[in-house]
């Protein structure tokens, strides 16, 4: 990773993190806020193949969790699982599709919501399925499937060596979505 | 030449691995004084930042209200729809001002805190987690505000603050899963429970009530203060809405509701006392 990519990236996780705390709480929707920092493993799952994914993923609940009551380091690990298991999911899929990333931004964003209460709830903290997790998990899903191809957009530019991983040979050089 | 990443189940394992062992150590206190200083510190970092965007981004959001707002009036009268959309918000700024008012009035004699100083503070966000029962205030360190300190708003007892940064904390609020206070019910010296939060909106429930205890609708539960207790003694706490007993039930089943009002916070108080006070 060259240090104008680090840069860049440093940049969307910023932009995502300042429209997180300041626009995004304040939209309540039948009392639940969307949660666009769970685009970003999505994404980067999408653009860069599982170990990306799964890096960026980790990066980014980092930075997440510093904003959160819950325990810390929970968004990262389910972060990490996400990247992953995206990267792996899109692995053979042509990732330049325009509907590939709000349909993953739907299902990877609901994997997300239920694996974050269930594991929260794992690692003591009971409490975390005790909220409405069907509502949780709508609001979240739909938000960031509308938002996907924008964050694409962004995540793209930030990841200007974005692997090849599963990628067909011939496509190698063209690079990931863009 | 694009990079390609060879190992790729290796480096999830390793992060989980190291996901897991930042959890447990910030759970078993190891790491907990490192993320909760770091977690002030980008709060601190971050509070300008956001009251910036705010206010760049408050001004638009009002803006298209009021574009959207001036179409449906041109629809109908012009002129006399702005003169009831005028009235309309001065009655809605009147009581906005008078429900402040009130909530601040009664902040200021709270009988309850009898001696203990506190510190006022207004509500800056109503959680920043779908998974807790949590509020932002603009009060922090500087304030003498510390972690664990009781808040408290004009009904009784709102919660605890579990974060503190320079100029903010996040309260957990009562209604939290996590939540459970030390109570005192019934006629003095009163007999024990323990009030728990069971997630946000939903009602609140008592453990250690035994069965067949005779409690009323109404009757108000309020903090223990016992040695050691997280809160001091005597802050209402929630009101029994409800109480039965099963069959076979060693404990009394009591549902609860918060005597502040957690809905419509606006202000609190943070009263500076600790365990150890």
């Amino acid at each position: 990773m060259t240090r104008g990519e680090v840069a860049r990236l440093s940049l969307v996780v910023f932009i995502f993190v300042v429209i997180q705390e300041t626009v995004m709480l304040d939209v309540r929707i039948r009392g639940v806020h969307p949660d666009i920092m769970v685009l970003l493993p999505i994404v980067a799952g999408i653009i860069g193949g599982p170990a990306r994914g799964a890096t960026f993923g980790f990066a980014t609940g980092l930075v997440s969790d510093l904003f959160l009551p819950t325990p810390f380091g929970l968004s990262a690990l389910v972060g990490c699982l996400l990247g992953f298991a995206v990267g792996l999911a899109t692995i053979a899929l042509d990732r330049t599709a325009w509907w590939l990333a709000p349909l993953a931004a739907l299902g990877g964003s609901a994997l997300y919501e239920v694996t974050y209460g269930a594991l929260g709830s794992i690692l003591g903290q009971p409490q975390m399925l005790h909220v409405a997790l069907a509502r949780i998990v709508v609001v979240v899903s739909v938000t960031n499937a509308v938002l996907a191809i924008p964050a694409m957009r962004l995540v793209s530019w930030g990841m200007a060596d974005a692997s090849t991983e599963g990628m067909p040979t011939s496509d190698a050089g063209v690079g990931a979505a863009r | 030449m694009p990079r390609r990443s060879r190992r790729p189940r290796t480096t999830l394992l390793l992060l989980v691995l190291a996901a897991v062992t930042i959890i447990t150590l910030d759970a078993r206190g190891g790491l907990h004084v490192v993320t909760s200083g770091v977690r002030s510190v980008a709060s601190d970092a971050f509070s300008p930042v956001r009251s910036g965007v705010n206010a760049v981004v408050e001004p638009i959001g009002s803006f298209l209200a009021g574009s959207i707002h001036y179409g449906a009036v041109r629809e109908q009268n012009q002129k006399l729809q702005a003169e009831i959309d005028q009235l309309k918000m001065q009655s809605a700024e009147s009581a906005d001002q008078a429900e402040a008012l009130r909530q601040l009035s009664a902040l200021l004699r709270l009988p309850y805190l009898n001696t203990l100083q506190s510190v006022p503070a207004q509500v800056t966000d109503f959680g920043t987690s779908d998974f807790a029962a949590t509020i932002d205030i603009n009060v922090g360190r500087s304030d003498g505000v510390q972690l664990w300190m009781p808040v408290v708003g004009n009904g009784g007892l709102v919660g605890q603050v579990v974060k503190v940064s320079h100029h903010t904390a996040t309260v957990r609020l009562i209604t939290d899963g996590q939540s459970a206070v030390g109570t005192r019910y019934g006629p003095p010296p009163g007999s024990l429970a323990v009030v728990n939060g069971t997630g946000p909106g939903k009602p609140l429930s008592a453990d250690l009530v035994p069965s067949n205890t005779p409690l009323t609708n109404g009757e108000v539960f309020v903090t223990s203060g016992l040695q050691g207790a997280l809160f001091p003694a005597g802050i209402p706490v929630a009101r029994v809405v409800s109480s039965h007993t099963g069959d076979t039930a060693s404990q009394e089943s009591v549902s609860l509701v918060p005597e502040s009002d957690l809905n419509h916070l606006r202000y609190v108080s943070v009263v500076l006392w600790g365990p150890s006070a």
